[in-house]
């Protein structure tokens, strides 16, 4: 376990500010144990560096075509969809000319009410009254309107209900003469069968 | 008149705005960073070259992406990695790329032929950094090979500072382990 301030691999890595490199330069001075895991990590560090970079096999160039490179117009299109930050600018920009077009070219909203009553007092008097003329009669109309339907609605319902009740009239009238008809029958009947037939026995009786 | 170098910056820059030259240019100083890079984490000579004239061409097609041209040895190395994993997954999709160990025998040893370090010592290094999985070599060759800072690599892999730590730093207690008989042996 280090005791020094800071990471020792840090340290050795150069990976510390100069404050705090200076801390762990003057640590490790005085400690022996730090001194030491410095030194096995710096020869770590030079065993790794015994293996060479290798040269590359093939040069690598480009070439300039001027078929297949594309236009300095194309790469500067290219170049500013991008960049964010550009694509953003210019929406805002789109926005902001939009904006001052359409304030400039959209056409006034007419507002004739205080227009009117700013000029002549009268004419918005007139003009008030005037609608409230034109908003009674139509609703005389409307009012007319519905109670013609109501009207209508009542009489043709009246109508119905006198044409069933004459109809049940009618057929009550059949029924009662059916019954009168039946009682008539009935009593004929009655009549009838009340003729004392002369009978064997009874005529040996008497 | 006033002469100074011509820097990378600079060559972006003109590179952006379709000059080939300057682009050649640009490929000549980090073709053999990303060679080599490729070759460390592939072990295949071919495939590492191949891959490098992807990455450049990448590169050149996607440079006015790049915002910031400080930040383009990381960009670089971000396509660079891209189109080894996009290969690993194409050849073998049904493995998880973290456990795909490179194809070759070859880990891109280039030993003896007037190194100052001995034969014994390359082969030790490169057999045990063929013991590393492939996510702890990838962040060893980053560190150790390119000299890339912590958030570099972040930013090259991906993911958390922290996890390239770990990475690394699990991978330095392998190497400092397994190196140390070879090292004790070159320094008697």
């Amino acid at each position: 376990m280090s005791c020094s301030p800071f990471d020792l691999r840090d340290y050795v890595f150069q990976e510390l500010s100069a404050t705090e490199r200076k801390q762990v330069d003057v640590h490790v001075k005085g400690c022996q144990n730090c001194r030491e895991e410095c030194e096995r990590l710096r020869l770590t560090e030079a065993a790794l560096f015994s293996l060479r970079d290798e040269e590359i096999p093939q040069r690598i160039a480009f070439v300039s075509d001027q078929v297949f490179e594309p236009s300095a117009w194309r790469r500067a299109w290219a170049g500013f969809w991008g960049s964010a930050a550009r694509l953003g600018f210019a929406s805002a920009a789109m926005l902001s000319v939009a904006l001052v077009v359409f304030a400039v070219v959209r056409p006034a909203i007419q507002t004739p009410g205080p227009v009117a009553a700013s000029q002549n007092g009268k004419a918005v008097s007139v003009s008030s009254a005037e609608i409230e003329q034109q908003i009674q009669a139509a609703v005389d109309r409307a009012v007319a309107s519905s109670e013609a339907r109501q009207r209508d609605k009542f009489e043709q319902a009246v109508a119905e209900i006198r044409q069933q009740d004459l109809k049940e009239r009618q057929q009550l009238t059949r029924f009662a003469d059916a019954a009168i008809d039946m009682s008539t029958r009935r009593n004929l009947l009655v009549e009838r069968s009340s003729y004392d037939f002369p009978r064997a026995d009874k005529g040996g009786q008497q | 008149m006033i002469f100074r170098a011509v820097e990378d910056t600079d060559l972006i820059r003109q590179a952006g705005r379709g000059a080939v030259e300057a682009f050649n240019l640009l490929v000549s100083r980090w073709e053999k960073r990303v060679y080599n890079y490729l070759l460390r984490i592939t072990g295949n000579r071919e495939d590492a070259l191949d891959l490098t004239q992807d990455v450049f061409l990448k590169a050149y097609q996607n440079l006015r992406k790049l915002d910031d041209p400080a930040r383009f040895a990381p960009w670089l190395y971000r396509i660079a990695h891209n189109e080894a994993y996009s290969m690993f997954r194409k050849r073998r999709p049904e493995v998880d790329v973290s456990e795909l160990e490179p194809e070759g025998t070859e880990t891109g040893i280039a030993v003896g032929g007037g190194s100052v370090f001995p034969l014994e010592l390359s082969l030790a290094v490169a057999g045990a950094l063929k013991q590393l999985s492939p996510e702890q070599r990838e962040a060893v060759v980053l560190k150790i090979y390119q000299g890339f800072k912590f958030e570099e690599m972040a930013e090259i892999l991906s993911c958390p500072v922290s996890t390239v730590k770990s990475r690394l730093y699990a991978a330095l207690e392998l190497l400092k382990i397994q190196l140390a008989p070879v090292k004790a042996r070159g320094a008697s």
